[in-house]
This record gives structure tokens, C-alpha cells and sequence, in this order.
């Protein structure tokens, strides 16, 4: 067990992993790249009031209802030529949080919602991903001051931070479409 | 044959990786304030130190010891990618539900630890159950940690309501302190204190 030994096998050792691991990496990386899409399809058509998208059936399904979308600056995808469906992002306590909200052909009602968070609390901040909570968004007005926009929800006993998060990400992100909603009036 | 067995439900009691060896603790805190995710971290834990042990036990004769813990970390490291990497591309939802818990696998004490205490000395198969055995014994704590932190915190088993509404309309409220990690010491604490006379009889 000289050093010489030591260092040869680390060396193949580290080789062997390597080349291991970036097979595996291109191998996989269209399935998952695959998998990502068709859970953004299935979170925009859920805003949308869309349900029962799986990771089978989201392509077709997507194609048949996305009738308009645009990207850039201001991204949003339009479903069934009425819902708006907006993508968000914002802070929770410990990590970014995302989400898409629809908002109806009125430019005022709310469709749905859907949230997801990289690493809220589970059974505190985690829940902002469950049924129950996006289900307070439907149906909802959006209420409009000049320049700011909120849809007012039951905060997360527990979870305030989180719920200010999710909050603010709508506030700030339907903000800059304030003007697309007002041409839409 | 009865050696062999004994690999695998030693760890679920008298040498249970939490309560007696007191590894794995960080992650035994971090995810059990529901049901679901602590069996997923359960089974993933089992099938890491499992493969680990296995890996390591075949390669022990060739590991220099100087660089030893080094060359554990790079297969057990390697081994959590390659899982992750394959739950991404072909069960998703099951990815999506670990992600926050990959890094937890490869810092998990319970892997390292049995790796050095018995993979380096023992045979491929011996290894491969002892590391099934921890597995499991670090995993019924979980279960049994995140079952009463769910019930009590959530009022909740596996997502579904099982505390009646009705108790809820008699001014019953659900115990916040039990979602939070400090109760998972605690009740951690009281099942070691109930497993140790029973020890030293």
C-alpha cells in the first residue's frame, strides 16, 4: 500500500465514476427533460381548470387546449382562446417557490392556481402544494389598487412566511400584466 | 444461517441504528412531520446502504486505508446520483417526492458508519443484509416517529383525516409543536428510554 498504489487507485477510481456517471447523465437526460415538460403542461392546464393531465397524456392534451402562448418578458400561455395562464416565481422561508395562476377572459377572476416549492417545511410551507390550498384560489377576485394586484387567500396556520411568499410572488409577478388585463377589459 | 438472519433483525432492535447506535438523527428530525415522505426516505436509505455495503465489501481487500472514507464517499455518492438520475427519467413523481432528501442519503451517518463498522471486514453477502437490516431498523423509528408527529400535528395518517371532525367541533386543536423537529427529539428520546431497561435485563 504504497503511495504510488494510493494515487493509481484513486485516479482509475475516479475515472471509472466518472465515465459512469456522464453515461448515465446523456443516456437519461431526454427522458427527464421529457418528464419536466409534461409537468409544466400539467401545471398550466391545471390553472387552466384543466384536471385528470398525467405524464401520458399531457403532450396531446396540451397541444389540443394551448391555442395561443407567448414567451419573452411576460410569458403566458393562452387555454381554450380564454384562460390566461401566467408562470410565477418567488421566495419562500428556505428556497424559490413557482407556480402558474389563470385568470379567466374577465381579466378579474381567478381559474386556479397551482404552487410548488424546492424545500418549504414539510407539513407547514409544504402544503402550499396541496388540493385544499390552491382550491381557495378559485373563484376568487383579483382586487385591483392602481398599481398593485392580490387575490386574498387563508394563510398556512404556521407557515406565515410562506404564505407572504406565495403573497407576494402573485403580487409581483401580475403586476407587470396589469396592462395586458387592461387591454383584455 | 441463523447468523445471517440475525444481520437483519439485530438493527430492528438491540442494535438499532437510532436508538442504540444514535446515527442518523439529523434526517430522522427532517422528515418525519408526515407519513409518506419518512417511508420513502425509509426505503431509500435501505436500498443505498444495501448496494453500498455491497459495493464497498467487494472492493475492501483493494481500498487503500489511508484514503478509505474517501473512496466510500465517492461509491456512495456515485450510487445516490445514478438512483436519483434513474428515478428522474422513469418514475418522476417518486423523484419529485425525494428530491429535498438525496443529499440527506449521502450525509446520512447510518451509511457511512456501517460501512466503516462492517462492510470493510465482512463479505459481499453479510454486508448486503446488514445493510438491509439498518435499513429497516432506521426506518421503523421513522415510521414510528412520524406516525404520532402526523396524528397529533396534522391530525392526519398518510394524508388522510382520521381525527373526526367532530372532536375538532368540541374545541380539539392539532399540536403545531409536534410538525416542528424539536418534538422528533423528544419523542425519539421516549422510545429510547422505554427500549433501554428491557436492554439490561
Amino acid at each position: 500500500m504504497n503511495d504510488r498504489y494510493i494515487f493509481r487507485y484513486i485516479i482509475i477510481l475516479v475515472a471509472i465514476v466518472s465515465v459512469l456517471l456522464s453515461a448515465a447523465a446523456m443516456w437519461l437526460q431526454p427522458y427527464q427533460k421529457r418528464n419536466q415538460l409534461n409537468e409544466q403542461r400539467i401545471n398550466i392546464l391545471k390553472a387552466a381548470g384543466i384536471t385528470g393531465v398525467d405524464n401520458k397524456n399531457a403532450e396531446q392534451l396540451f397541444k389540443q387546449h394551448c391555442t395561443d402562448k407567448r414567451e419573452g418578458d411576460m410569458p403566458l400561455y393562452i387555454i381554450d382562446n380564454q384562460t390566461t395562464v401566467i408562470p410565477m416565481r418567488g421566495n419562500g422561508l428556505w428556497g424559490p417557490i413557482w407556480g402558474y395562476i389563470g385568470v379567466a377572459s374577465d381579466g378579474k377572476t381567478v381559474v386556479g392556481a397551482v404552487f410548488d416549492h424546492k424545500s418549504e417545511t414539510p407539513g407547514l410551507g409544504a402544503e402550499i402544494t396541496t388540493e385544499k390550498y390552491q382550491n381557495q384560489y378559485k373563484g376568487k377576485q383579483l382586487l385591483k389598487n392602481d398599481d398593485t394586484v392580490t387575490v386574498e387567500v387563508d394563510a398556512i396556520a404556521g407557515a406565515t412566511r410562506t404564505s407572504k411568499g406565495v403573497e407576494d410572488m402573485i403580487e409581483q409577478t401580475l403586476k407587470l400584466y396589469l396592462p395586458y388585463f387592461e387591454g383584455n377589459e | 444461517m441463523s447468523k445471517n438472519l440475525n444481520l437483519i433483525t439485530a438493527p430492528l432492535r438491540k442494535a438499532n441504528p437510532i436508538t442504540v447506535l444514535i446515527l442518523g438523527i439529523c434526517s430522522s428530525l427532517a422528515v418525519t412531520a408526515k407519513l409518506k415522505p419518512a417511508i420513502v426516505m425509509a426505503l431509500s436509505v435501505t436500498v443505498v446502504t444495501a448496494l453500498s455495503n455491497l459495493v464497498i465489501s467487494l472492493l475492501r481487500k483493494g481500498i487503500p486505508s489511508k484514503i478509505r472514507i474517501i473512496v466510500q464517499l465517492i461509491i456512495v455518492a456515485t450510487l445516490v446520483i445514478l438512483v436519483d438520475q434513474f428515478l428522474k427519467a422513469f418514475m418522476y413523481d417518486v423523484s419529485k417526492q425525494l428530491s429535498v432528501f438525496v443529499g440527506l442519503i449521502i450525509t446520512n451517518c447510518i451509511v457511512m458508519g456501517r460501512l466503516e463498522a462492517f462492510a470493510m471486514s465482512h463479505g459481499p453477502w453479510e454486508s448486503f443484509l446488514d445493510g438491509i437490516g439498518n435499513g429497516l431498523g432506521y426506518g421503523l423509528i421513522l415510521v414510528i416517529v412520524a406516525f404520532f408527529r402526523e396524528l397529533f400535528g396534522s391530525g392526519t395518517l398518510l394524508g388522510y383525516q382520521v381525527i373526526p371532525q367532530g372532536l375538532y367541533d368540541f374545541g380539539y386543536v392539532n399540536n403545531g409543536l409536534m410538525i416542528l423537529p424539536p418534538m422528533a427529539l423528544i419523542i425519539i428520546g421516549i422510545i429510547i428510554w422505554l427500549q433501554k431497561p428491557e436492554e439490561e435485563k
